[in-house]
Formats: C-alpha cells, structure tokens, sequence
C-alpha cells in the first residue's frame, strides 16, 4: 500500500515543524527519512502513525484517508527508537499484545507469536521480561511485535540507534532482508547517512521541515539537488570552495586559488552566475606532485587514516583546505608541499545565492 | 575475603544489629508487657519476660469487659472503655481503607494527567501540592473541623475520611506524578499503535507499570490515616465513632493507667500494618520498568 502525504504542515505552537509536504512513498518501498535532528523527520514518522495531529494536510494510505483515524485504526505497525517494550509482560504478551486487543484467540495468538519469534530466533527468551534482555534481544522483540500483525505500513524511528556498532550492521542487513520478506511498505527514519545509503530503496533528505530531496541512494550520493544535501550525504563530507567563472581563450574556466580548472562536461556556464560554490567529494581528489600540471598547490595541514584509507587535507589558500581520501600507502609529511587534482567530471557546482545546484546537461 | 573486609562486615553487622535492638525494643516490651498479669506490671525491679503469661488483656478488648476499673464495670454506671475497642477497630479500618482508596485513585489519575497533558499550570501544580503537604496538619484541622460542622459531618468517619484524603493526597500525587514521568510515554504509544484504546492503554499498560509507585503512595496513606490522632480527637466525640488512636486514649483514668490494655491496644493495632507492610514490601522494592526503555 502507497502512502500519500498532501501539503501536510505541522507547527507547534508557534514553530512550524513541517512545512507543507508533499511526499509518496511507493508502495512495498523502503523509504528512509534522513536528516540531522530537528529537521522534523521524526514529526512526519508520528503523524503517518498518528501519533501527532497534522496541523493541515492530507495523509493517505493507499484510497483511504488515515489522518483522522487513531493510531490502532491505520493498521501500521512502529518500531520505537527506545524499544518501548511493555515492562510488565513477558515477550510473548509483548510481541501477542496487538493481537489480543484485536480478540484473537489465545491459542491462534500463540500460533503466531510463536511463529514470529521462531523467524527472530527469539524463540527460547518467550517467558523473559524485558529487563532480561539484551539490547539486540530487545530490538528483536520490537521488531516481533511490529511482524506479528502484517500491517500496512512499517515505520521504524532509529531502531538502530541504541545498538552497538557490530550488532548495528549486523541489524541493517536483517531490516533489510525482513522488509523484503514482508513485502510492506517501509518508512525509516534516521540521522545515520550509511543506514540510509544502505537499506533504502528511496532516500527523503529532510532539513527544516522541508524534503530537499527525494531519491535513489545513487541519485542524492551522485547528484545532491542543493549544497544542504551535497554536505551532509557522503563521508568525509564534500569539499566546497568559492570559485570564479572567468574566460580563458574564450573558453570559460574556473578560477580558484589563482588556478584555473576547466569547466566539468556536464555543465554549460552560458547562464550561470559568476560566482559560484564548487563541492567536490574528498574521494574524488586526488594527491598530487607539487609541481604537476592542472593541480592546486598548497600545504599539508593534517592527515588522518581511517583504516584502508587515508585522509589528507591539504591548505590550498588562507583557511581553505581541500580534504582528499586516498589509499593508506600514501604517505604526506606535515606542513609538506602537496597539491591536490580534482576529477573533474565529479564535480558539483552550486548557485551560492540559492544553494542549488546547477542543472546539468541532460 | 580479606581480614579487612571481615572486620567491615563484622562491624556493619554490630551497627545494624543495634539498631534493629533499638528500633524493636518499645514494640518488643510492648508484647512482653500485654502478656503480663496486672501485679507483673508494676514489679521492681522491671522484668522484660512474664512470668506468669495471660491473655486476660487481649480477651478483654476482644469481649468489651473492663479487666483494671472491675468497680465501674460491675456498679453499672458506666460502659467501660475497653468495650469499645472493636468499634474503634473497625472505625479505623473503615477510615483507612476509605481514606487510601481515594487518595490513591485520585492521586494517580491526577498525577498521570500531569504527566501526558498539557495545560497551563501543569509545571506548577506538583510543586504547589507538595509545598501544601509542608504545611503541618495542626494548621487545617480547625478551619477543616469549621467546614465540617457546616456539612454536619462531624462526628462521622466520613468526616475523618475526607480531613486524610486532603493531607495525603498532595504528596501522593506528588509521589505519583514523579513517578510517572519516569515511565515512558514511547509505551503508551507503542500500545495505541498496537491498537488499543486510551482507557485499555492506561489500564493494561500504564497501570501495571506504575504499581510499585502506587503502592508507595498506598502506605503512606495508610501509615497517615490509621496513626493520626489529631483528627480523630478534634472531628469525633461519640465514644463509639473514635478511631483506635483517639479511643485507647480512654485506658487513661484519671490517676490509674491500664497498662495493661494499653499495650495489648498497641500491638493489636501494629499487627496489621506490619502484616500489610510484609505483604507489599515486595511491591515496593519491586524494579519498575527496568529494560523497557534504553536510557
């Protein structure tokens, strides 16, 4: 089942939390909503469960209209960032309580908690309370309660936040492969760009109550719609520089640090601004001789290794360093000279006035 | 384990055990004097153990008959005071029931409301409430007895119910609000997606989880309303509607002390509370909530 969200705004008093979003989530999709915090992606979660009132706006679950309707009634299942077990029961009434407020009965219920737990391999912790479990166990049995009903919609608030990071990659491959078996229509929210990249079919870059973009993992990795998107998807994060169009031979070039690079392919300058902000992510840098041809000389101010990968920041100008990731071989003295070569056809370039990328030629 | 450690046992065991002596030994002389015959009583030097064992104290608060002041008993003049020791039982289970169960019902409704509402005032409320319990009983009691009179309710265990129902139920609801805010909502919510109803949620889910807290509150109420003298002395008159700690004040004759009777009263009137205190202590140490929610 799709879900349609029409210009749906949410303020709270006076702060407007969401700002008239117009969104749908395909239906059997995974959907994550990724933003930092504050940027409402958790709000939009609650009101798709209803958990919260839409201040305006439509909310609709494939032909049906859910916005009026109580959480029990939209036949969603949620997945809370902090478990939110129930303290008191086992985890078999836990995972069986949606069932038992729908009346089935307590031999089917077992049937099919049992079933669940059997898929989590949760099976042996049935008679535990919650404070007897670990915080993987807990998760599993969260993610027990939200299966067992075969909802419409699966929304899932950072479930993975409050796991360690092994047990943490280990679960995104898990989610994933749940969402596939249970053929619904997911929506996850998270701040954690690799859990987006990762799991998601569809990517909702939120900042400010606003979606700056909606796409493919490829699509905001590879073609950030502004440079809200372009610095926060990508790790280390993309390099921005002010640069220059100016005209070399007739030819437009750009100018940053007294050098010129040529103009990306992919972009025609005809109309374009003449001051513009380049981004160039740090693995499509690369580290040059000082001397060589088409690099920007500068300094080496800091290195850092990251395991397989190196990361060099090099001072091309007074307080604008330009980070590389290259291989861990690699090696760069301190206050060095070094000169970094961009790939150019990676290249972003953004109108400085708005934030927004400059289109591409098709 | 190290000498060190031994000897720090050891120590902490001695501290604890005087205590325990200390604490336990009115309650302890208590006993051992309610089972003594009058002429025992009054032996000096004291003795802690009877040596002749009777329950001719209890036997005459549970049949009414006047065991010290036979003279009084037998002119017929008067009632002895010993005979109403039911009715001053009963009164005090009434009350204390009466006064428990709605300051804890209205405490928690109230405290829960607190907690997942909003309204103006919602910051103030629990503090203002506690800031009331401060104030000492003796400061309400007469302006509290006025109303009374003007309800006609003096006199009534109605009118007791409703004098500890106002000095308990701030702090029960301050008590109870504190503890509700240590429950997570994110449960309350996990239960409406699952389906259930506000009422359900509360009843199933909330409730359940708040427990130990209401048990909390449940004792301080009943330790309040069954001890209270004060009143009991200013709100009741009719010898048959005092509370046990107003009407065992009546073993004191003038120049005679029933002794006797008197201690036989306090144990009488501490059995119950420490039967319920060992029956809920376990409530109360309970942990709550405890894995529930990742912190």
């Amino acid at each position: 089942m799709d879900v349609r969200l029409e210009r749906l705004s949410k303020s709270f008093g006076a702060n407007p939390v969401l700002k008239s979003l117009d969104l749908t989530f395909p239906e059997r999709r995974f959907v994550t909503l990724l933003g930092p915090s504050g940027c409402g992606k958790t709000t939009l979660l609650r009101l798709i469960a209803g958990l919260e009132r839409a201040s305006e706006g439509a909310i609709w679950f494939g032909d049906r209209r859910v916005d009026h309707l109580a959480p029990g009634e939209r036949n969603i299942a949620m997945v809370f960032q902090s478990y939110a077990l129930y303290p008191t029961m086992d985890v078999a009434a836990n995972i069986g309580y949606g069932l038992r407020v729908r009346g089935i009965p307590r031999a089917e219920r077992g049937e099919k908690v049992g079933a669940v737990a059997r898929v989590l391999e949760i099976a042996h912790l049935l008679a535990r309370k919650p404070r007897a479990l670990s915080g993987g166990q807990r998760q599993r049995v969260a993610l027990g309660r939200a299966m067992v009903r075969k909802p419409d919609i699966f929304l899932m608030d950072e479930p993975l936040s409050n796991l360690d990071a092994k047990l943490r990659a280990t679960m995104r491959g898990e989610l994933k492969r749940f969402h596939l078996d249970l053929e619904t229509t997911s929506i996850y929210v998270t701040h954690d760009q690799l859990e987006a990249m990762t799991m998601s079919d569809l990517i909702a870059v939120m900042d400010q109550g606003v979606v700056q973009q909606y796409g493919t993992p490829e699509e905001v990795y590879d073609r950030p719609a502004n440079l809200f998107v372009a610095g926060f998807i990508g790790s280390p994060p993309m390099n921005f520089a002010e640069v220059e169009v100016a005209s070399d031979a007739g030819a437009p070039v750009l100018r940053l640090a007294g050098r010129t690079i040529p103009v990306p392919p992919q972009f025609d300058l005809a109309a374009a601004p003449r001051r513009l902000t380049l981004g160039i992510r740090p693995q499509d840098v690369r580290i040059a001789a000082p001397g060589d041809a088409g690099a920007i000389p500068g300094t080496v101010w800091m290195t850092e290794l990251i395991g397989s990968e190196r990361l060099i920041e090099v001072e091309i100008a007074p307080r604008l360093r330009i980070t590389a990731e290259v291989k861990s071989e690699v090696r760069a003295a301190l206050n060095a000279p070094a000169a970094v070569a961009f790939e150019t056809t990676k290249l972003h370039l953004f109108d400085p006035a708005t934030g927004l990328a400059l289109r591409r030629r098709a | 384990m190290s000498a060190r450690e031994i000897a720090g046992r050891t120590a902490l065991y001695a501290v604890l055990a005087a205590v325990t002596v200390l604490v336990c030994f009115p309650l302890i002389w208590a006993f051992f004097t309610s089972m003594k015959p009058k002429e025992e009583i009054f032996l000096w030097p004291p003795t802690l153990w009877p040596e002749t064992w009777t329950l001719e104290n209890y036997r005459a608060l549970l049949e009414g008959r006047d065991a010290y002041f036979q003279a009084g008993a037998a002119s017929g003049t008067a009632v002895p005071p010993s005979a109403f020791f039911l009715d001053w039982f009963v009164n005090s289970l009434i009350v204390t029931t009466g006064t428990t169960v709605i300051s804890t019902a209205v405490s928690t409704l109230a405290a829960y409301s607190l907690t997942r509402f909003r309204f103006p005032g919602q910051r103030a409320v629990p503090y203002l409430a506690l800031v009331g319990y401060m104030v000492p009983s003796i400061i309400f009691v007469f302006p509290m007895f006025l109303v009374m009179v003007e309800f006609r309710l003096t006199d009534t265990l109605l009118s007791l119910i409703l004098g500890y129902v106002c000095i308990t139920l701030p702090f029960c609801m301050w008590l109870m609000w504190a503890f509700f805010r240590g429950v997570p909502i994110e449960i309350e919510e996990a239960a409406l997606v699952d389906g259930a109803s506000r009422l359900r949620v509360f009843w199933e889910i909330v409730l359940p989880t708040a427990w130990p807290g209401i048990v909390a509150a449940a004792i301080f109420t009943l330790i309040v309303s069954w001890n209270d003298y004060l009143f009991g002395r200013v709100f009741m008159n009719s010898m048959e509607n005092l509370p046990l700690t107003v009407g065992v004040m009546h073993f004191f004759d003038g120049t005679h002390v029933d002794w006797g009777l008197m201690m036989a009263s306090s144990v009488l009137m501490t059995v119950p509370m420490a039967l319920l205190f060992m029956l809920l202590q376990r409530h109360l140490v309970a942990g709550f909530g405890a894995g529930a929610v990742k912190g």
